[in-house]
């Protein structure tokens, strides 16, 4: 049936919601092969349907084929875009829960074109924050509304010796908890070196 | 959350602005509310922001000279925090619709300047709005490479609803507000006096709430 690997990839987009599957190169390949496939029959069709002014002589008994071909086309190039598309949001989700600096693992899922989106996506994010107030405005922090000045937080890997911005020095060991400012921790908590008890 | 945003004299500066700072937090407040809850995207208020941005800094400034054994240090750095998450909640959502609609609202910007009327979107967000635009056109672009002609671009623009139900509070006596229910026939019209509250599909008041006699809560 047509356009039926298409729809697999929308299945494969609604099984994964918030996560990024790897890039279905080979799925893609067969979709972007049958569209090409019922392109050319379309036209082949089209040019026997039309009569010599160019118009579509309904009688034809291609007539049906075609207009079944052109929605199936249609159909595919829709799925194949909300595929590519709906994987953008999810990256774009991604820029902001790690930063413009991915994990591997994650980068390992991509396709050459996504990567080069995300770049470009995170350059003008980061374009755009530099242009508010007088210095540039990280807006990547304050994500969620403050409850308390103070968090608890554990740290997960050894990280070594960090500065806070008054001055003190922490050192900041595997499995060690500390209680620190919100605003201080924010940031390595997105980074994944600490974890936030609450 | 109103008395929790009331900062004592210490960190507000003597600036020879029209508006206090607390009368800059209301107005960034009801923004972000606006902000919110409407489905579309409103017009910028790039101003109040950049102000708020000074007064934040300038209040950051003067918390680094209070010894960190002062019990109020604590209270003012929570405030401060809470006035950042509101500005920066206000800026990414905005980011946000700019993003998720921005095939139409740069359509209905490109109408606006023809019209010479305001721009909804600040110069930052612009060119913010374009590069997005254009980064997504490319990577289609780049995956529909094998069949040009098949693209069908008009399927593409993502629209809000802006049918939807919203609670709104209005801030004076308003009459004849129509009630745009799809049915031209028979519109209903209603009244609102100053400080009641209502809940109607955006369309109706959309206009309103542009110009500020109403606010979304």
């Amino acid at each position: 049936m047509f356009a039926e690997k298409a729809c697999n990839l929308i299945k494969e987009l609604s099984r994964n919601e918030g996560v990024l599957p790897p890039y279905n190169m080979d799925l893609v390949k067969e979709v972007c092969t049958e569209i090409k496939l019922l392109d050319e029959q379309n036209k082949s069709d089209g040019a026997a349907v039309a009569n010599e002014s160019g118009i579509a002589n309904y009688s034809n008994e291609l007539y049906p084929t075609l207009r079944v071909g052109v929605a199936a086309v249609k159909r595919n190039v829709r799925c194949l875009m909300a595929y590519h598309y709906n994987r953008l949001r999810t990256l774009r989700t991604m820029r902001w829960e790690f930063g413009s600096v991915l994990p591997p693992d994650v980068k390992a899922n991509l396709n050459s074109n996504e990567i080069e989106w995300f770049s470009k996506y995170s350059r003008s994010l980061t374009k755009y924050m530099m242009s508010l107030g007088d210095e540039g405005l990280n807006l990547g922090v304050n994500l969620r509304p403050p409850k308390s000045l103070y968090i608890e937080v554990r740290c997960l890997v050894d990280y070594g010796k960090y500065e806070l911005s008054d001055g003190t020095v922490l050192l900041l060991k595997k499995d060690s908890r500390h209680f620190l400012p919100r605003s201080e921790c924010e940031e390595l908590i997105t980074q994944g070196v600490f974890q936030h008890i609450v | 959350m109103d008395d929790t945003l009331e900062i004592d004299n210490l960190a507000v500066s003597e600036s020879e602005d029209e508006l206090s700072l607390e009368q800059m937090i209301e107005v960034i407040e009801e923004a972000w509310l606006n902000e919110k809850f409407a489905p579309e995207i409103l017009p910028h208020k790039t101003e109040i922001v950049e102000l708020l941005l000074g007064q934040i800094t300038h209040m950051e400034e003067q918390l680094q000279q209070v010894s960190s054994t002062d019990f109020k240090k604590g209270i003012h750095q929570m405030e401060l925090d809470r006035l950042k998450y509101l500005v920066t909640s206000y800026l990414r959502m905005r980011l946000e619709k700019i993003e998720t609609f921005f095939t139409l609202i740069l359509k209905q910007e490109q109408q606006r300047t023809e019209k010479n009327e305001e721009p909804y979107l600040n110069p930052n967000e612009f060119e913010f709005a374009q590069e997005y635009e254009q980064s997504i056109k490319d990577h289609f672009e780049s995956i529909m490479s094998f069949c040009p002609n098949v693209m069908d671009t008009e399927a593409q623009i993502i629209s809000p609803n802006v049918n939807s139900m919203i609670i709104l509070k209005s801030k004076k006596n308003i009459e004849g507000i129509t009630v745009d229910d799809g049915n031209a026939e028979n519109n209903d019209l209603i009244d609102l006096t100053s400080g009641s509250q209502i809940l109607i599909n955006y369309n109706s008041i959309a206009s309103l709430l542009k110009n500020g006699d109403v606010h979304l809560i």
